[in-house]
């Protein structure tokens, strides 16, 4: 089952035989043609190579500097958050704390929210008229009011920001670990120290690997914090990336700074393949039982884990609570950092709930978001599946094939697709997408596939290939084994990631603003047209409501999936199946799941051409 | 067994295909948006514009509903429209565009996406402001450098934007851009670059040129994201940048700043907001009934008043605010070669990016 299965005995099977042609198909037609397309179109004008690009690039300090930036920050940003995102997801579902509940729920908020409003929202705290600031000068008259910028509020903004993966897909590997494991160890006097680094955490391996590499690809991609608090010193690529797309003339620079992030990723996932290769990440145990909470023997670390579990608690909740009160007041008083309790009124979001458009762009928004969250995870459930059992050069091929996405930013791939679709194309029978609204879906599948592939991937190298292997003895057919085996059990994990993609597609603009349907434009286009420009009073304060409104649908989304993801999780779950833990989040998030560049959300940037949604 | 099988191939394609072919993602009304290209039910013109933001989009499309046209604004910034333009010349989905200033129409001209019409309004407009063939002006807007008048005199403020960096008192005191992906920026760097045209220097300007822009950068305070200029003005962090002028008096308000305007010896760059018919187009003859009607005395004074915007149609500018019209009158515009800004915008915007930006 598992090492290295030949290509041949692949052919062998008609299941196999049928994913392949029809993914064979999905990405010559949609990953590869399109984007060698964009790429030949920029890259060779006029049919001839020049090495302007790269000569323009490497002799400016600047460029050169912000792609250093970006690439600090994606190292240090793997470290970090793997410190901070496993912390939590040990105090929140291993440990017994106190308050373990709330807790949760305030590391929870990251799900919700993100952008340029997260950034503010630090801003609005540790910034030099910030809350925090404040009292720390009446403490220490002589310290910089302007302390809280540059690397280190970069990276501490974004690292907070980013936990969600750990707190989704982390935590729920968690509650797959074998307790009767954990029990033995102790018999046998091991500490809870030992316990927890040579039991616990290998088990999450490969979900850490795979959260590793969003991590990466969420620093290299970083656009709002370092333009809200990296100050002169700390800029990154991305705005540069963005402005050079926008511009006919430069977008060969624009398409090679892509090319050189992109390569970086895949750097990132062959060294991460390698090290998840060959492990064991199941339970071998016969009769498997569930995790129980853990208490800190140790009363001196005990109180400290305590400490700094409620420490974070108070960071994470601090600035969704004054993005929620600021979204009440006007613009000038966002902008000044002055709110008094007079001037909050319901005026922003009667302005923003009355336009004649009306509910309409978010019902559009919804129905895409929800069509293609659905059928990436669909359709990549089989492909996952069988690149994590077939391990040979066709399946990585594929599996690399599939990661395209993450390479170039998303309004080169809406080019692309406009380039390649606009006149009748035999690759889908004939048909001219643009103008259609198909045109929009197939361009939201394809950005969400990279992340819907790496992390149902490490879900499936969870599952205990005895079960299946039993199950197969005793004659169940492919298709069968799929469905009462091993759906359920990735269920939790793939419910999760449909709502992730969900969010993250729900105020996509980059693409949309090429490929929308005119009569059915997306959220992202309204709430572009509601903030843009100069940013203004009424813009400043748009941008507010919509992140508030958003938290709101996100919120309800994560709820929904997961209480159904729960239920469903429970009434399937087979005795001998640990991995089957309910999807442990009451919210959504929107961060990371994009690569450098790509996938923007409309509500945080105003005069950048392509925004992106990332702190 | 062999059920079983066709039945796999048949829900994965089923599950693809609706991604890819069948996928109709907007409940209700679906039935005529996934046809033919060119989109939308027959009557429907697809107006592209820039000029949507503020509630301009929805009294658009309501004052034309009322005169008996159907119209959808696809709303997007100045480049994001100029692109998407330009990249859909081979199946156009709109018919006509409008609010792109002539720099950037000229762009889009340049790729051959513009049909020539010359609208029932065009002698009632000074045509040296457009191309007189395919585009059309519709709104002037000067591009400023304004300061803070409580801190500021006629006399001691800056005259020109050279004074920013070469005198002492305005050094830091200014706002400086991080990016130079709006129209705006581009106009203040056409209006200080083509100062120092020289056809042996690089990309057509001087060193001496090139030496300003350096200045400009290295003595500016950057621009904070999600922040305005006027809120900066407001708390003291700086005193003066560039500003449009059609936002100004609406700024002051909200921030409650004073702000005067530099008006320098060479004049200062004029944006003007233009309307063209899209090559291709379908519903052409409709289209150009709908430039006809919006780009008409009535309808742009009716724009002018409600936006207090400049109309460039001699007949609207009764209607306009007065205020605006004697500014407008009083402003000396300065002499740019567009052509020539055209040509080299994007290159010069590529090296301010990559040399002088800090």
């Amino acid at each position: 089952m598992s090492g290295s299965s030949p290509v041949r005995s692949m052919a062998r099977s008609p299941f196999v035989l049928v994913v392949g042609v029809v993914l064979t198909w999905f990405i010559a037609a949609f990953l590869v043609w399109p984007n060698i397309h964009v790429l030949m179109a920029t890259f060779f004008p006029d049919g001839s190579f020049s090495g302007r690009a790269a000569e323009k690039l490497f002799s400016s300090q600047r460029a050169m500097k912000a792609l250093g930036n970006s690439f600090l920050l994606a190292v240090a940003l793997s470290i970090t958050v793997n410190v901070v995102g496993i912390f939590i997801v040990l105090v929140t579902h291993y440990f017994r704390i106190r308050g373990s509940r709330i807790l949760f729920l305030g590391y929870a908020t990251t799900f919700i929210y993100g952008g340029i409003v997260l950034a503010a929202g630090y801003k609005f705290i540790y910034g030099d008229k910030g809350i925090v600031t404040s009292l720390l000068l009446q403490v220490f008259p002589g310290m910089d009011p302007a302390w809280f910028s540059g690397f280190f509020a970069v990276l501490l903004v974004m690292t907070f920001a980013t936990t969600t993966n750990h707190m989704l897909f982390v935590a729920n590997a968690l509650k797959g670990v074998d307790y009767q494991t954990i029990e033995a160890a102790k018999n046998l006097g091991a500490s809870t120290w030992t316990i927890l680094r040579r039991i616990v955490l290998p088990m999450l391996k490969p979900t850490l690997f795979a959260v590793t590499i969003l991590s990466f690809l969420t620093g290299l991609g970083a656009l709002s914090a370092p333009q809200v608090l990296g100050g002169r010193d700390f800029q990154t690529i991305t705005p540069m990336i963005l402005t050079f797309t926008n511009s006919p003339t430069s977008r060969d620079l624009a398409a090679l700074l892509a090319v050189i992030l992109g390569v970086a990723t895949m750097l990132m996932l062959a060294v991460m393949s390698r090290l998840e290769r060959g492990g064991t990440y199941f339970s071998v145990s016969k009769v498997s039982s569930e995790l129980q909470k853990q208490d800190i023997r140790n009363p001196v670390a005990n109180i400290a884990v305590h400490a700094v579990a409620y420490l974070l608690f108070a960071v994470y909740t601090l600035p969704v609570v004054l993005i929620v009160l600021y979204s009440f007041a006007d613009g000038a008083a966002i902008q000044t950092g002055q709110l008094t309790w007079g001037s909050l009124t319901l005026d922003n979001y009667v302005r923003v709930l009355t336009q004649p458009a009306g509910l309409r762009p978010f019902v559009v928004s919804v129905a895409y978001s929800a069509l293609a969250a659905l059928i990436a995870v669909g359709g990549l459930l089989f492909v996952a599946r069988l690149l994590q059992k077939y391990r040979n050069w066709v399946a990585s091929l594929f599996e690399y094939l599939l990661h395209i996405p993450w390479i170039l930013p998303s309004a080169l791939l809406a080019l692309g697709l406009i380039i390649s679709y606009d006149h009748p194309n035999p690759m889908v029978g004939g048909a001219v997408l643009t103008g259609t609204t198909v045109i929009l879906l197939i361009a939201f599948v394809t950005v969400k596939i990279p992340f819907t592939l790496r992390m149902l991937k490490a879900s499936f190298a969870a599952v205990n290939s005895s079960l299946e292997e039993a199950a197969a003895m005793m004659g169940a057919r492919t298709l069968y084994v799929f469905r009462r085996i091993l759906l359920p059990l990735v269920l939790p994990a793939a419910a999760a990631i449909t709502a992730l993609n969900f969010n993250s597609l729900l105020d996509d603009y980059d693409t949309a603003i090429f490929l929308a349907h005119p009569l059915f434009q997306p959220l992202g286009l309204v709430i572009k047209a509601n903030t843009d420009g100069a940013e203004g009073t009424d813009g400043v304060a748009n941008t507010f409501v919509y992140t508030v409104l958003l938290m709101v649908i996100t919120g309800v989304t994560m709820y929904l999936v997961y209480g159904r993801s729960r239920r469903s999780g429970n009434r399937k779950r087979l005795p001998a199946a640990p991995a089957a833990g309910g999807a442990s989040a009451a919210g959504v998030l929107a961060e990371s799941s994009a690569p450098a560049g790509s996938s923007g959300s409309a509500a945080e940037e105003g005069v950048l051409p392509g925004p992106a949604r990332r702190p | 067994m062999r059920k079983l099988q066709s039945l796999v191939a048949a829900a994965v394609a089923a599950t693809l295909l609706a991604g890819c072919g069948g996928g109709n993602p907007s409940p209700g009304e679906s039935g005529a948006a996934s046809s033919a290209p060119g989109a939308g039910s027959a009557d429907t013109l697809v107006v592209y514009t820039n000029s949507n933001g503020e509630g301009r989009g929805d009294w658009v499309t309501k004052k034309a509903g009322e005169a008996g046209f159907n119209i959808e604004i696809v709303g997007a910034g100045g480049a994001d429209a100029t692109n998407k333009l330009i990249a859909e010349k081979n199946n156009p989905i709109a018919d006509v565009a409008f609010g792109l200033n002539n720099m950037y129409f000229s762009q889009v001209k340049a790729e051959d996406v513009l049909e020539p019409y010359k609208p029932a309004w065009a002698g009632d407009v000074d045509t040296s402001l457009a191309d007189g063939e395919t585009y059309w002006p519709l709104v002037k807007q000067a591009i400023l450098l304004g300061y803070n008048s409580d801190k500021f005199s006629k006399d001691t403020g800056p005259q020109d934007w050279t004074d920013l960096w070469t005198k002492d008192e305005f050094k830091a005191r200014y706002e400086r851009v991080t990016g130079l992906g709006t129209a705006t920026a581009q106009l203040v760097f056409a209006g200080i670059l083509t100062r120092y045209r020289d056809d042996s220097g690089d990309l057509g300007i001087s060193d001496e040129g090139w030496k300003q822009v350096e200045q400009y950068f290295q003595n500016g305070s950057p621009a904070v994201a999600k922040t305005d200029l006027f809120a900066r003005i407001a708390s003291g962090e700086v005193d003066m940048g560039q500003m449009p002028s059609s936002i100004i008096a609406e700024r002051e308000k909200s921030f409650k700043v004073n702000v005067d305007t530099a008006t320098p010896s060479v004049g200062v760059p004029l944006a003007v907001e233009q309307i063209a018919l899209v090559k291709g187009t379908k519903k052409k003859e409709q289209a150009q009934n709908f430039i006809d009607w919006f780009g008409s005395a009535e309808v742009q004074g009716e724009f002018a008043k409600q936006f207090n915007s400049m109309p460039v149609n001699k007949g609207a500018q009764a209607q306009a605010n007065p205020e605006v019209v004697d500014f407008f009158a009083d402003l000396k515009q300065q002499d740019i070669d567009w052509d020539f800004v055209q040509e080299n915008m994007g290159a010069w915007v590529e090296k301010i990016e990559l040399e002088y930006m800090t």
